[in-house]
């Protein structure tokens, strides 16, 4: 008869083996899956599209959709659904021809009809986010058989491939999608695409996940991995963790610069790092004062303390000298060319002795404290003490949280802190958004100079496009109605054994999962 | 006369409801409407046209007077319609379903690690009253009860996760696990016992196990203080003393006597702390990345988005109201000093 103390002990044993048994049946399985695991602190507003205008909404649809062009390789635009597309002398008309035999990857075949359905329904919807905007040139699409696309645009636009390369140009599989209705995110089985995954599961916000098979049917490269899955998070800080403790093997969006900088002293994860488009600027209301007088403005420019927020932010940024960011065609500093690369007392005071004004001049400069990260008031700080040091002004620091702040801007501010992420990398989204007569940002800003200087980069193509790009810099510095100060690297982290992240990391600011492996 | 007089309690009680629930809801409406920030600008990220944001206010009906939009928020609460957020376009009822089961999975277990440490500390420091385990058990119960959720929540995954690596910091599950998991109710520890799928229960409940202790230990706090005061005043009553008299073994007039009735009050404040715990819920659950309701409400208070706000703070008032009652019922039933 076996004792009460040998019963317990025998029970201790079998609930031990039981334990074990599940925990390797848990863990084994994850440890041999090529599945890559990412982290995100973004929120996903809409997959459908047609309603689609945020980038973490757009990193989810790079991996299920496709547009004509794309820049599946690096940040050169390239044909992707299309092998091309040609235009009339004005521009106004673009006729593409289709990649023939590409499935979506429900199985049906992608034709011209696909195509003409995906833009007549962006119009059509015109979602909240206002994607539709993108296409305000389009005024008809046409199709000339099953490969051939036309698009008939309102105003001569030679950029217009850049658009296509957008998701306002992304193609859905016309029998899944509704053609006056936005597809609800959970509605996986109908978020048919042409590229290379699948989305298999998504559940919204923080601490949801968005899950993706391979697309049996892809036309392309198969992805280096057997899947992926990007989970949510509401804090870097927990991120963080996940990433130390291997639960992730990768994260992209977003951590801020200190746990950069100690994630870089971690030697169990690799921190890389490529070109970013990502910039911050310093927004005038150029009709109210003392913003109104140009050479506050200017002198503001010349005290410009960039190399200093750029150590503030452990180089994960870099000094900007144009509202164009670095690495993109038709690029030129022009901000260093008439202010220099490094702050100027005696010119700035210059500025202000020709302004009139008299000084210490008292300033409101605001900015918002988390929707841009923590680190905004770290660089308002440096903004200040570079100011005041000068002797020139008197630098008052206000905030307002996001929902507040971006009711606001110009119509409420004088000064103000904003930034940008592109549409399409191109020089033009960074010019013509800004600079351009009634800007989102309300500040007061026209120049028929620069209005015209537009119009013509709008109705030109290559190096002539590339110089009325730089002339719009150039003017954009003298009228200083914005101030650009940093560009963001792209950042991702990584456990050491994932591969193919350096190849990706370019201006596009494009994380291609797909040539990811581990 | 007693039946009678139950009944009328219980009317009365319920009529309460009503204006409970139609104070909360003018409340959150207003205080939503009183709070600087346009919503749909900061839904659309700052770059919208003027335009496309007075489009998509009239389309919402931002733009109609605040009685009219007040009269259209009542009436769709009564029917049932929540709407969809304005930030991800998400609906209501989808965040009810889905992180409303997740934070039913926490508080439940919480609630149960709260019962256990609390009722077993406070019983331990109110028999040994005055001995270092009372003192012991006293200090650990005010430190619970004074201890911010985050901070402890911050501790433990410090602790446990980061220095001992035994347990997960963040999230329901393993992103793996919580991809292949069949979800039948969103209640993940419920939905792999479903499955059989015994991997992802050891998973998931390694997952529970920090965020669970965090907050079921600060509920813990009070528990601990009302069992142990519960248990001096039980152990005085002369029905204890004639029990040891008649010679009763001590563990026996312990449990057997005194404990039982000193649980009595103990069950009434169970009751009443769901409320507490659904707070300490939000701020554990934002620590954890645990995908509850609390966590979705801080985010969507973030954004000013008024839909989501409204709906997730109708459904916490109802549980709240919904338990009160319900506290209020068990007690009228069970306790015949009760007045009424």
């Amino acid at each position: 008869m076996p004792t009460r103390r040998f019963k317990g002990l025998a029970v201790l044993a079998v609930a031990a083996a039981v334990v074990a048994v599940i925990a390797t049946s848990a863990y084994g399985g994850a440890k041999t899956n090529p599945i890559i695991i990412d982290g995100s602190t973004g929120t996903v507003v809409n997959i459908d599209p047609a309603n689609e205008y945020d980038y973490d909404s757009f990193t989810v649809d790079l991996n299920i959709f496709q547009g004509l062009y794309g820049f599946p390789t690096n940040a050169t635009l390239q044909p992707v659904l299309a092998t091309g597309c040609t235009h009339s002398s004005d521009l106004k008309t673009w006729t593409c021809s289709l990649r023939h035999n590409v499935h979506f990857s429900n199985g049906d075949l992608m034709t011209s009809a696909d195509v003409k359905y995906s833009f007549d329904r962006v119009q059509k919807i015109q979602g909240d986010q206002g994607i539709y905007t993108l296409l305000s040139y389009l005024k008809s699409t046409t199709t000339s058989g099953a490969y051939t696309v036309v698009f008939h645009l309102t105003n001569p636009d030679s950029i217009w491939p850049y658009i296509l390369s957008t998701n306002a140009g992304y193609i859905v599989d016309h029998k899944t999608f509704p053609s006056n209705a936005i597809l609800a995110n959970t509605d996986t089985s109908h978020m048919i695409g042409t590229g290379p995954y699948v989305l298999t599961k998504f559940t919204a916000g923080a601490g949801g996940q968005a899950v993706f098979g391979l697309n049996s049917h892809y036309w392309g490269t198969k992805p280096a991995n057997g899947g992926l899955i990007i989970n949510y998070y509401s804090s870097s800080a927990t991120m963080k963790l996940d990433l130390q403790n291997k639960t992730l093997d990768m994260a992209f969006q977003t951590f801020d610069p200190t746990e950069i900088a100690a994630m870089k002293n971690n030697t169990n994860l690799a921190v890389h790092t490529g070109n970013g488009v990502v910039i911050r600027y310093l927004v005038f209301n150029v009709k109210r004062a003392p913003f109104n007088k140009l050479g506050v403005r200017k002198a503001i420019a010349y005290l410009m303390p960039r190399q200093r927020i750029a150590t503030d932010y452990h180089h994960t940024v870099s000094p900007l000298y144009s509202m164009v960011p670095k690495g993109l065609p038709g690029q030129t500093d022009a901000f260093k060319t008439l202010y220099g690369s490094s702050p100027n007392l005696t010119k700035a005071k210059a500025a202000m002795k020709a302004a009139g004004v008299k000084t210490p001049l008292a300033i409101t400069l605001w900015y918002t404290p988390s929707h841009y990260g923590s680190f905004s008031a770290n660089e308002y700080a440096d903004i200040q003490r570079a100011l005041n040091n000068s002797g020139l002004f008197k630098v008052t620091l206000k905030t307002a949280e996001w929902a507040q702040y971006s009711g606001a801007l110009g119509k409420v501010y004088g000064g103000f802190q904003l930034g940008w992420f592109p549409d399409y990398p191109d020089a033009d989204d960074y010019t013509v958004s800004f600079y351009q007569t009634g800007s989102f940002f309300s500040n007061g800003y026209s120049s028929t100079q620069m209005d015209s200087l537009i119009q013509k980069e709008r109705a030109s193509t290559g190096t002539t496009r590339y110089n009325y790009l730089k002339q719009i810099q150039t003017l954009g510095a003298k009228d200083v109605p914005t101030i650009p100060y940093w560009q963001g690297n792209m950042v991702a982290v990584s456990q050491k054994n994932v591969l193919g992240i350096g190849k990706t990391l370019d201006a596009a600011f494009y994380m291609r999962f797909w040539k990811l492996s581990k | 006369m007693r039946g009678t007089s139950l009944r009328t309690y219980l009317i009365t009680r319920l009529a309460l409801v009503i204006p409970m629930v139609f104070i909360l809801l003018t409340l959150v409406f207003l205080l939503l409407r009183v709070a600087p920030g346009n919503p749909i600008q900061a839904a659309l990220g700052g770059h919208a046209p003027p335009g496309l944001v007075h489009h998509i206010e009239h389309r919402l009906g931002f733009d109609k007077p605040l009685l009219t939009q007040y009269w259209d928020y009542l009436w769709n609460i009564m029917r049932g319609h929540f709407g969809s957020t304005t930030t991800d376009n998400r609906p209501i009822s989808q965040i009810i379903e889905q992180n409303g089961a997740a934070t039913l999975e926490l508080t439940v277990f919480a609630m149960l690690v709260a019962i256990i440490v609390g009722v077993f500390v406070g019983l331990l420091a109110g028999r040994f009253r005055d001995t270092p385990l009372d003192v012991g058990g006293r200090l650990f119960g005010i430190l619970m009860y004074a201890t911010p959720p985050f901070f402890l929540g911050l501790l433990a995954q410090l602790v446990f996760g980061v220095w001992l690596g035994w347990l997960p910091v963040a999230g329901q599950a393993s992103p793996l696990t919580e991809a292949l998991l069949q979800t039948h109710t969103n209640i993940y520890f419920i939905d792999a016992i479903w499955d059989g799928n015994w991997g992802a229960l050891w998973d998931v409940t390694q997952h529970l196990i920090l965020p669970g202790m965090t907050l079921g230990l600060i509920t813990a706090g009070v528990f601990i203080r009302l069992t142990r005061i519960n248990v001096i005043r039980t152990l005085r009553d002369d029905y204890i003393e004639a029990a040891r008299a008649r010679g009763i073994a001590e563990h026996r007039v312990v449990f057997h006597h005194a404990f039982k009735n000193a649980l009595v009050p103990v069950i009434t404040i169970v009751g009443l702390n769901v409320a507490t715990l659904l707070g300490g819920a939000v701020l554990t659950e934002t620590t954890f990345n645990w995908p509850g309701i609390g966590h979705a409400l801080v985010t969507y208070l973030e954004n000013r988005d008024y839909a989501a706000v409204q709906g997730i703070i109708v459904i916490y008032a109802l549980v709240v109201v919904a338990v009160s009652v319900l506290v209020d019922f068990v007690n009228a039933f069970v306790d015949p000093r009760i007045r009424y």
